[in-house]
């Protein structure tokens, strides 16, 4: 674990370096209170720290309330180190933000006992956190796939429609559905229609651009929405997706299972601006389209056409208009 | 001899440095050695901030003073310039110079035990 040590006196430094050391801390040592601030502050800085508490520059006292002042950062167990005694001072040390102070001279065995109290606590808030982390995931992903659930997927969607809106750039919206997957499930049996189902979101991320979002929209249709990209490169892309889900049939525990995909793409710049309801609306019928095509493949959803529209309507070709 | 080696011990306790530093006798051979070197430039500091009557200055040098007297085990020297850091900090201006002279008599008798101590640990 690394440690601060900041003091202005040389022989309290080395003092403490020394004991410390010898505990097993990684030690860094400054001599003034404004060196401390700067190397606690940072996220990646040490997370216990020793402050003397009469220091030049910034006070013991006067550090904590600058590290206690950042946000958002991992919490960092701090402990004055002093030769005030009086009750006044003890509160004040710790109303500035100290978890604990010490009374110098110190005891080498009390200070690493008390050090130990910090490592607990922040043992304590590492669990926390990664417990958190952990809700969080799960609140916001789903629980087979990993991708984002449903709720996310759509308010990412909403978003990234907005900013496409602002920026006159394209979004485009794939709805996917797995073709026959009841008869898998009901073949195969419903273990198999997991290993399916997490398959296909492998294949999926694989297939678009990091920045990218993919989402599982229910059962066995998913959402990809492809930022800031032009028609061409979203059909091209949307056409990648069917033959990579195609391309090899899917291990599962029953055995290996050809798997095929349709999709629906919807291009945002050729609508107006609809609600978010509504083109997820045009997305599904071109799905549905591309399922009555045949399943396995591409179709985009167009909107009326009308002299603006035909322009961009002609870019695509016939076979896969809607 | 009981009576004397209690006063040796107020005057520098080497038992309690040793433990202090964990019986390192390296480390207790060089905070030794940082002390004489830096002990003539805080006591000079020390007694310019006495002749200038300066409270604020007088605390400050006698805050640094009593915590490396308190690091290497002087308790007696270390109480005194505590006393005179407390009157510093209360404003007793009219006894800064009774008790700089108390320290300084004080600090005195200190360093012959050190250069014993060094002797000794280089033994």
């Amino acid at each position: 674990m690394r440690i601060l040590i900041a003091d202005d006196e040389i022989m309290s430094r080395k003092l403490l370096q020394k004991t410390l050391e010898r505990a097993g801390y990684e030690v860094t040592a400054v001599e003034n209170g404004r060196l401390a601030a700067e190397r606690l502050c940072p996220a990646d800085g040490p997370r216990l720290a020793l402050l003397d508490w009469v220091m030049p520059e910034l006070d013991g006292p006067g550090v904590c309330r600058e590290v206690r002042g950042r946000k958002e950062q991992s919490y960092v167990y701090m402990v004055l180190l002093t030769s005030k005694e009086s009750k006044e001072d003890v509160v004040a040390g710790l109303e500035s933000g100290a978890d604990d102070y010490l009374t110098k001279p110190f005891d080498p065995e009390e200070l690493k006992a008390r050090l130990r109290t910090g490592l607990r606590i922040l043992s304590l808030e590492d669990r926390l956190v990664e417990a958190r982390e952990e809700m969080r995931f799960q609140a916001t992903h789903d629980g087979l796939t990993a991708l984002w659930n449903r709720a996310v997927i759509m308010d990412l969607l909403g978003r990234e429609l907005a900013r496409s809106r602002r920026e006159h750039v394209s979004t485009s919206i794939i709805m996917c559905d797995l073709d026959h997957f009841k008869s898998v499930n009901d073949t195969y049996g419903h273990l198999a229609g997991d290993d399916i189902l997490k398959e296909t979101a492998k294949r999926l991320l694989s297939s678009v651009r990091s920045y990218d979002l993919v989402g599982r929209y229910g059962g066995e249709e998913f959402l990809v929405v492809l930022n800031n990209c032009n028609p061409a490169y979203a059909l091209a892309r949307a056409e990648q997706i069917c033959k990579t889900i195609a391309h090899k049939p899917a291990q599962t525990s029953s055995g290996t299972v050809p798997i095929t995909m349709s999709l629906g793409l919807l291009i945002s710049q050729e609508w107006d601006c609809l609600p978010l309801e509504e083109l997820l609306q045009h997305a599904d019928e071109a799905l549905y389209a591309a399922k009555a095509a045949g399943r396995n493949c591409v179709k985009i959803a167009s909107p009326k056409i009308s002299s603006a529209d035909s322009e961009s309507q002609a870019r695509v070709p016939a076979r896969l208009r809607r | 001899m009981k009576e004397s080696e209690d006063s040796s011990n107020l005057t520098f306790n080497q038992g309690e440095l040793l433990a202090r530093v964990d019986n390192d006798r390296e480390l207790l051979r060089d905070l030794l050695t940082i002390f004489k070197q830096e002990f003539p430039g805080y006591l000079q500091a020390m007694r310019e901030a006495v002749d200038s009557r300066d409270g604020k200055l007088v605390a400050v040098a006698a805050h640094t003073l009593k915590g490396m007297l308190s690091n290497i085990a002087a308790g007696r020297a270390a109480d005194a310039v505590g006393c005179l850091e407390q009157m510093a900090r209360s404003g007793e201006v009219s006894r800064f110079q009774e008790a700089f002279t108390a320290f300084e008599r004080d600090a005195t008798r200190l360093l012959p035990h050190l250069d014993a101590c060094v002797a000794e640990v280089h033994r």
